[in-house]
């Protein structure tokens, strides 16, 4: 359910878009989209919010990400480690994103798969926001993609913190 | 090529008071062997991080067992607590045995003074180094932002660079594992995303279990070695635990994709893609050990400024000057870390890289790595503790270099996961119920807080016992906290 512009997250609904599984150390996300692009928009959402309380963040700056991967969790994976990336450089916070398919394959698990995600943001200002965990490393732990019966897609993400 | 896994439960076999016993069956070329006193090796049953002990077992060149710690429990690929020994001859070097957070590890502060000294006055001093060292996530700035070739003087000098920028003294050196720098560091192996994450890090404290604490020496255990190390009861120490901040994760996550393609094209039968290694002498694994001792040496440098940002906040806070609050580095241990060691193991002399993922060197004494000041008692071995309970100094012996290739435990291991510490915490002043024990906290995360609150972490004095009991690193001292900072 793409939509032509970067969606806001909205932490209040956190609950339908992720949730947080056991794990003894570190963070492992369970992530839901109705379709493969909303979920990398939801898997983005769910690690800015478990670095950051979201609802004080605004959309004062776009950036574009790039990922390329084997199948859909490599790529997710790549996707979501550029975002850290950026984070852990700049600063930057995101708060609303947009993500687009580039590549024509059909099944999660084939083929190259390609994502550009449109992030708005700002920089952290931990004068306004509240940190949470300081994620070190999207890991390849665990990490799956797949799709259910219904059409809709889930993803397993782990985040070592 | 995967190996089949062990379908069966792993099987602890009783060997001594502390020492279990995993028998290497399958494709194990040694045995399993953990620590743990009767009660938790009973709650390990079907604890996964089993399975890993016995996966690392499988890996090549492995030297005596795969060990296993007190504190151990599940980690990407290898468990957290664990130590694998491998020949260097034919073995391998694996980013997973070390961990994101390359050297982790902990320095402990002495100072002149008596918790009477700073009694009324720990919340002003925990305030004031809450804001003079950088804590929290993505912390940055605690000095001017490096330039490239400066951070190439860091990755190779380590601890000693930071010494000649003015953060501290010639000597503290002498009493940081491997002198504050290990030899090897080859910049040209450190990708450019890791030297953007690592020049505004430096100095910084970082988050999650990451702090800094005031403490009393609260009991003394070994009056010659504590003498040694210069700790009597009643006196306060300083304790930081940190590592390599963005530098070391990032090139821990360079390194898994490289390892990843290096164990299929050696041919390496892995029972777990986590475990993703290379020979100790290939390229691939020489490039990742000069990468690694970069970001050791980062780790060094950054609790080597911490230090100095503690000593000048304290003398601030305190009105003491440099001389009164007699500031000095008792130690600094790697608890995250592949290390070239030789070591004694079936009657030969070996070349090993030890791996070391949560689990602390703990060299006997006489060894020429201990400080001189230190060589007759053996090396200091800090465990940190979780922050309302204490922490401890060990000391190093004779029976680890014989059984753990001196190695021991790395500090209490979590009891509880993080989203059970939030349910347990929740609707809890955690600050509050610490304050009202003694212990001032000041934290960047209210969350941080809930999960690193004390009942999220096993008993330190039981790991902490049990390789007492096992004579591999005997107690010291106890410490026990008054403040903390969290990031």
């Amino acid at each position: 359910m793409s939509t032509s512009e970067p969606r806001r997250f909205d932490p209040g609904s956190r609950a339908l878009v992720y949730r947080e599984l056991d794990h003894p150390a570190d963070l492992w996300l369970e992530v839901r989209g109705v379709d493969l692009p909303n979920l990398v928009e939801n898997a983005l959402f769910a690690l800015y919010d478990s670095m950051v309380a979201l609802e004080r963040v605004e959309e004062r700056r776009e950036v574009t990400l790039h990922a390329s991967g084997a199948s859909a969790a490599e790529a997710l994976r790549t996707l979501l480690a550029e975002a850290l990336f950026l984070f852990a450089t700049e600063g930057f916070v995101g708060v609303a994103a947009q993500v687009h398919r580039l590549d024509s394959s059909t099944e999660p698990g084939s083929g190259d798969v390609r994502f550009q995600a449109r992030v708005r943001g700002e920089r952290l200002d931990t004068t306004r926001h509240e940190t949470r965990a300081e994620v070190k490393a999207v890991t390849y732990h665990l990490l799956d993609v797949t799709r259910e019966a219904s059409g809709a897609f889930k993803a397993f993400v782990l985040l070592d913190v | 090529m995967a190996h089949p896994p062990n379908r069966e439960p792993a099987r602890l076999t009783r060997i001594s008071e502390s020492i279990w016993e995993i028998a290497a069956t399958g494709g194990m070329r040694v045995p399993g062997r953990v620590y743990a006193d009767e009660a938790s090796a009973g709650r390990l049953g079907s604890d996964p991080s089993l399975d890993q002990v016995r996966n690392v077992a499988h890996l090549p060149g492995i030297e005596g067992y795969s060990l296993a710690m007190p504190d151990m429990h599940f980690g990407y690929g290898f468990p957290i607590g664990g130590v694998g020994a491998f020949r260097v001859d034919d073995g391998v070097v694996s980013p997973g045995g070390v961990g994101y957070d390359i050297n982790c590890g902990v320095r402990l502060l002495a100072t002149d003074l008596d918790a009477a000294d700073i009694s009324g006055k720990t919340g002003r001093l925990v305030d004031r180094l809450f804001s003079d060292v950088p804590s929290g996530v993505g912390s940055h700035g605690a000095i001017e932002r490096l330039t490239s070739p400066a951070l190439v003087q860091l990755m190779v000098r380590g601890a000693a660079w930071a010494v000649e920028q003015g953060f501290g003294e010639p000597a503290d050196l002498e009493h940081t594992e491997a002198g504050g720098a290990l030899p090897g560091a080859d910049p040209d192996a450190v990708s450019e995303r890791a030297y953007a994450r690592g020049l505004d890090q430096v100095g910084t404290l970082g988050s999650g279990n990451h702090f800094l604490e005031i403490q009393v020496v609260d009991q003394v255990f070994d009056q010659e070695a504590a003498t040694a190390y210069g700790l009597r009861e009643g006196q306060v120490t300083v304790m930081i635990h940190c590592g390599s901040r963005g530098f070391g994760y990032q090139v821990c996550d360079d390194y898994l994709a490289v390892m990843g393609a290096a164990s299929a094209r050696y041919g390496i039968e892995l029972p777990d893609r986590q475990l993703a290694c290379a020979p100790v002498h290939s390229p691939e694994g020489r490039r990742y050990l000069g990468a690694m001792a970069c970001a050791a040496n980062y780790a060094w440098a950054n609790r080597q400024m911490i230090m100095h940002l503690t000593g000048e906040s304290m003398q601030k806070a305190l009105g003491l000057s440099p001389r009164s609050l007699g500031l000095r580095l008792v130690y600094d241990v790697a608890h995250n870390i592949a290390k070239i060691e030789t070591h004694e193991s079936g009657g030969r002399r070996l070349e090993l890289c030890v791996h070391r993922k949560g689990a602390t060197r703990a060299f006997g004494p006489g060894h020429p790595e201990v400080p001189s000041a230190y060589r007759a008692v053996g090396q200091p071995v800090l465990i940190p503790g979780d922050m309302g309970t204490a922490s401890y100094v060990c000391r190093g012996t004779e029976e680890a270099m014989r059984q753990t290739f001196g190695s021991t435990c790395h500090g209490a291991g979590r009891a509880l996961s993080r989203t059970q510490a939030l349910k347990r915490a929740k609707g809890r002043a955690i600050d509050r119920e610490l304050a009202a024990a003694g212990v001032v906290v000041r934290a960047q995360g209210r969350k941080t807080l809930m999960e690193e609150m004390p009942e999220a972490y096993k008993d330190i004095h039981d790991v902490v016992g049990v390789m007492d009991r096992a004579g591999v690193s005997p107690r010291v001292a106890r410490l026990r906290p008054l403040g903390v900072v969290k990031g």
